[in-house]
């Protein structure tokens, strides 16, 4: 022990004499050199306001980020919410009525249309795979509903179509990041966070962007389609289940009154702002608010999110399961958000991947199942915003992440046990509506199998740019500054979908 | 031996300033001294130094001819006046100076001997500038009006102006393509410039095309240069316009592949081209239908905004380009009437107010009234009954009221009638036991009563 002691005294000197005045000048010299540079230089962003480093104060936006922000021209709706079905829902057995493919239902698909191009699954010459629903039109409007959709009939004046909206991208993951952030790959903010940090939230005991899912999966590409990639984290999605905790961790734990908790945040606040005021990091602020946001939450959320005090005749309008995830659930949770002055709400369906690879994932009974669960909640979202003159001020956004192809599946180049169809990116179904929007329209037109779009293409840019024109921005001049350039949603390219707006 | 002929060259530009300069210096020294003879001995000198000087500009002045790659017709007159120009400063020096070469000039008048290098050194500073800057270099920033009045042809960038009532007899070319062009093509494609040896600026010259041959196919837009570039991905290198320069919209390119696929005509109306009105109608005005009127107000006190933005209520711009005022108690549903007072300040600026939720009852519609811009007015889940809310009727702008979820009374529905601009009410979950939308004032005002249904059908609870 003794030996060990003395080893570590000898250690020490050794290295205290190592460190002698000279050794301090010549290993500081470029570490102070550096620093006295990055003041010059106001760090790496040579766009970044001096004054916006200089003042490491805060600024009223800093201390409350979603504090409400007037958008710069006037807007149709206030808030939007999001319905995406991921697994890519069948827009040939939904909404895109193709009589000619019945006809060449069970034969080889054209040459022509493979060259060039590349599927998830499909091997060699797939045959060509007819509707499996049946098509009427309804409405006024005549525009094209499937006997999938028994109940949507009822609001299709409301909706206007775009049948020809094209991704690059063919698997879910990549897809669904492209389809909420605008690019295929991982690090953007998601629309809702750009929504929430663009204008706010109006009510400040609920977040600004809720996320819910219908239960089961989450979507392929995790948590980032509602992530707030560059932008601050306080603009991300927040996840609420209609199932047991509406979000996790909120409750207090047993011995701890609400009196204690709020001086528990005061405290850390306290000192979360004391190191604000030394580094000026914003994500500390993010950090302040979002305990702040909490503690309110603990009350606001759970009396947000319980759907039992709904009237009965509610309740089934929507087909809701009190106590369950689901989707009705949702779309009922959904309407009271936004009534409560949420700004974007995003809710996820799963299990629309129809391969035809097994019975829940095929085109003619696992898609009908999925079409049941949706169409009545979504006719009663309709319809319950419109009676309370909330339609006026929303945006209704439903779409997946991709379409599928006319042609049936063969993975491995073999017969499936059920009919399926692959992912296809080239042409497939969204619809819109809300405020701002043409009722009745629809734009684009796919060709005769529904292969690809051939008359009023909008690429997912475009859907983009229409969301954020609804909301009062031109995405053309709505950017964050970000490692040394200017970052749009719509990156370089989207044009607003004029032929759906009123 | 070329670069030096090029940097040789690149300081004409500037040499070319010390000739000009002692020129205008020995004119008007020789003009001061008319009557002293004071400057005697100087004049001839600064006319010999003027005379070095321009040979030296001579010099780098043909440098730059040669190595900049300029044709010789292009610089001609400027070359010649600018020798001759450096020759007769050498003529002004033995004019005035104490010599006896040249003894000749002596006998010609001063005036002329002046005014002649005046003109010429005023004649080849111009030709050189308009070789360097171009013809239009002080015409180009003049307005378009006046422009045309100098005679000079103008490529006005004029807006597509179509209406409902005119759209017909509107020119097909000279009010639809034609400005297309102008605004997206002609600042390349003119006399001015003509890339690709390509103009667009009017009839004859799209007629006649370009390098290439001719842009335009009849009666087929895909097989016609013209569309086939600006139809190309932007990613493309024949892309045109290219892919920095505005590119025009896609219902502009929609309207010229329409355009050529009935032939291209240059001087019928609309409608003899037999176009469909569909393509014309994102260039109709729109009809703005925004949440505020569309007059003009001051903007209202920051200081008053803040106060009321203490008390826990929304104070917003409707937009960044509108004083109009969103105000929004969502955070305050304890608001009563009496905290209307407090919203004084704003009165003639908010737009938009939303009370739902909050204390308010009757008395809140005298109050209201106050406000003469209001448009969206939200009183949801209160208790008001619609006793009093005949006042609200003297506003002109109100649009949208929604009374969801209060106790209105059916006795008081038909006061909606005197309202003016009213387009929507919104009566769900009310005294009102009604179903589904209905209309009032001759269709001008549509009421909501809600109470939509979704039947259970067969189809509900079959499992596949």
């Amino acid at each position: 022990m003794d030996n060990l002691e003395g080893l570590i005294q000898e250690y020490l000197q050794r290295e205290a004499q190592s460190k002698t005045r000279r050794h301090f000048i010549k290993n500081c010299a470029q570490g102070m050199g550096g620093l006295a540079l990055s003041s010059i230089f106001m760090g790496c962003d040579p766009l970044e306001s001096p004054k916006k480093k200089a003042a490491m104060t805060f600024s009223e936006r800093d201390l409350n980020p979603l504090a409400t922000l007037a958008p710069p021209f006037s807007p149709k709706v206030k808030s939007v919410i999001y319905l995406h079905m991921a697994g890519a829902p069948s827009q040939l057995e939904m909404f895109d009525h193709k009589p000619e493919l019945l006809k060449l239902d069970g034969q080889d698909c054209p040459q022509s249309l493979l060259e060039g191009k590349k599927f998830a699954f499909i091997k060699g010459t797939p045959k060509l795979l007819g509707p499996q629903a049946e098509f009427k039109q309804e409405g006024e409007s005549g525009n094209w509903v499937s006997n999938f959709m028994p109940h949507f009939k009822k609001v299709v004046d409301d909706v206007a179509f775009l049948k020809a909206v094209h991704t690059d991208q063919f698997n879910h993951g990549p897809a669904q990041l492209f389809m909420h952030t605008g690019s295929a790959r991982l690090g953007r903010p998601s629309i809702g966070a750009w929504a929430t940090y663009g204008l706010g939230s109006e009510n400040q005991n609920l977040p600004g962007f809720v996320v819910l899912t219908s239960g089961g999966n989450t979507p392929d590409a995790g948590k980032s389609v509602w992530g707030s990639g560059f932008l601050p984290s306080v603009y991300q999605g927040v996840q609420c289940r209609s199932k047991g905790d509406p979000v996790l961790y909120l409750e207090d734990p047993d011995g701890v009154s609400r009196n204690l908790k709020k001086s528990t945040i005061d405290a850390i606040n306290k000192i979360n702002k004391e190191e604000y005021a030394k580094y000026a990091d914003p994500e500390i602020l993010a950090r302040i608010n979002q305990y702040e946001m909490a503690y309110r939450m603990q009350i606001a959320v759970p009396e947000v999110m319980n759907i039992n005090d709904e009237p009965e005749n509610i309740k089934q309008m929507y087909g809701v399961k009190p106590g369950e995830e689901s989707f009705a659930n949702n779309c009922l949770l959904a309407r009271k958000l936004v009534e409560d002055g949420v700004r974007f709400v995003q809710l996820f369906d799963w299990g629309w991947d129809t391969h035809g690879n097994i019975r829940e994932g095929s085109i003619d009974l696992g898609l009908r199942n999925k079409c049941r669960e949706i169409d009545r909640p979504i006719t009663a979202l309709i319809m319950d915003l419109k009676q309370r003159g909330l339609l006026d001020e929303t945006l209704i956004v439903w779409g997946g992440e991709f379409g599928r192809t006319p042609m049936q599946e063969n993975r491995g180049n073999k017969k499936m046990a059920y009919k399926g169809r692959d992912h296809h990116g080239d042409a497939f179904t969204m619809w819109m509506a809300g405020g701002g929007i043409k009722k009745g329209a629809s734009h684009g037109k796919t060709d005769d199998i529904g292969f690809s779009g051939i008359e009023g293409r909008v690429s997912v840019h475009d859907v983009h740019a229409t969301i954020l024109h609804l909301l009062g921005f031109n995405h053309e001049q709505f950017t964050y500054q970000f490692q040394g350039r200017p970052f749009r949603l719509t990156d370089v390219e989207g044009e607003v979908i004029k032929e759906i707006l009123a | 031996m070329d670069v030096l002929k090029q940097l040789l060259g690149r300081l004409h530009p500037i040499i070319v300033h010390l000739p000009i300069g002692f020129i205008i210096l020995g004119l008007l020294l020789r003009w001061y001294d008319r009557k002293r003879n004071e400057f005697d001995h100087a004049i001839p000198l600064i006319f010999l130094w003027a005379g070095y000087s321009a040979v030296l500009t001579c010099i780098t002045g043909y440098a730059q001819y040669i190595g900049e790659g300029y044709t010789f017709e292009t610089v001609k007159w400027h070359l010649w006046l600018g020798i001759t120009t450096a020759l007769f400063s050498f003529l002004m020096y033995f004019k005035f100076g104490n010599t006896e070469t040249f003894a000749w000039v002596k006998t010609i008048p001063i005036v002329v001997m002046t005014l002649l290098m005046f003109v010429l050194v005023s004649a080849t500073g111009h030709l050189g500038g308009t070789i360097t800057h171009g013809e239009d270099y002080f015409v180009e920033p003049l307005p378009n009006n006046i422009k045309s009045a100098l005679g000079f042809e103008t490529f006005e960038e004029k807006e597509i102006a179509l209406t409902e009532e005119t759209w017909e007899d509107a020119l097909i070319y000279e009010d639809v393509i034609k400005p297309i062009l102008n605004n997206k093509c002609v600042s390349c494609h003119s006399p001015k410039k003509s890339k690709g040896e390509l103009m667009l600026h009017n009839e004859k010259v799209i007629l006649d095309g370009g390098e290439n041959g001719e842009v335009l196919s009849i009666n087929n837009a895909i097989e016609s240069e013209l569309f086939r570039r600006i139809t190309l991905p932007k990613t493309d290198e024949e892309h045109m316009p290219p892919k920095d320069k505005t590119q025009p919209s896609k219902e502009e390119i929609k309207l010229i592949g329409a355009w050529i696929d009935v032939g291209h005509p240059f001087d019928q109306t609309i409608q003899q081209s037999g176009l469909k009105k569909e393509l014309f109608l994102s260039f109709f005005p729109k009809k703005k239908d925004n949440n505020y009127p569309e007059i003009a107000v001051i903007a209202a006190s920051q200081d008053s905004i803040k106060i009321i933005e203490a008390k826990g209520i929304h104070v917003d711009p409707i937009d960044k380009t509108s004083d109009f005022l969103k105000v929004s108690c969502i955070n305050k549903p304890q608001f009563s009437d009496a905290d209307f007072e407090s919203l004084k300040p704003l009165s003639r600026q908010i737009a938009v107010l939303d009370l739902g939720g909050t204390q308010v009852t009757n008395a809140i519609f005298e109050k209201l009234a106050t406000l003469p811009n209001l448009t969206i007015l939200k009183l949801d889940n209160t208790t008001v009954t619609g006793e009093n809310i005949e006042v609200l009727g003297s506003l002109e702008y109100l649009k949208s009221v929604n009374l969801t979820s209060t106790d209105f009374e059916e006795i008081h529905l038909q006061k909606f009638e005197d309202f003016k601009r009213l387009k929507r009410v919104y009566l769900f979950q009310t005294k009102i036991n009604d179903k589904g939308m209905q209309t009032l004032k001759d269709g001008q005002i549509t009421v909501d009563y809600g109470n939509y249904e979704l039947p259970q059908i067969p189809s509900d609870s079959i499992v596949y």
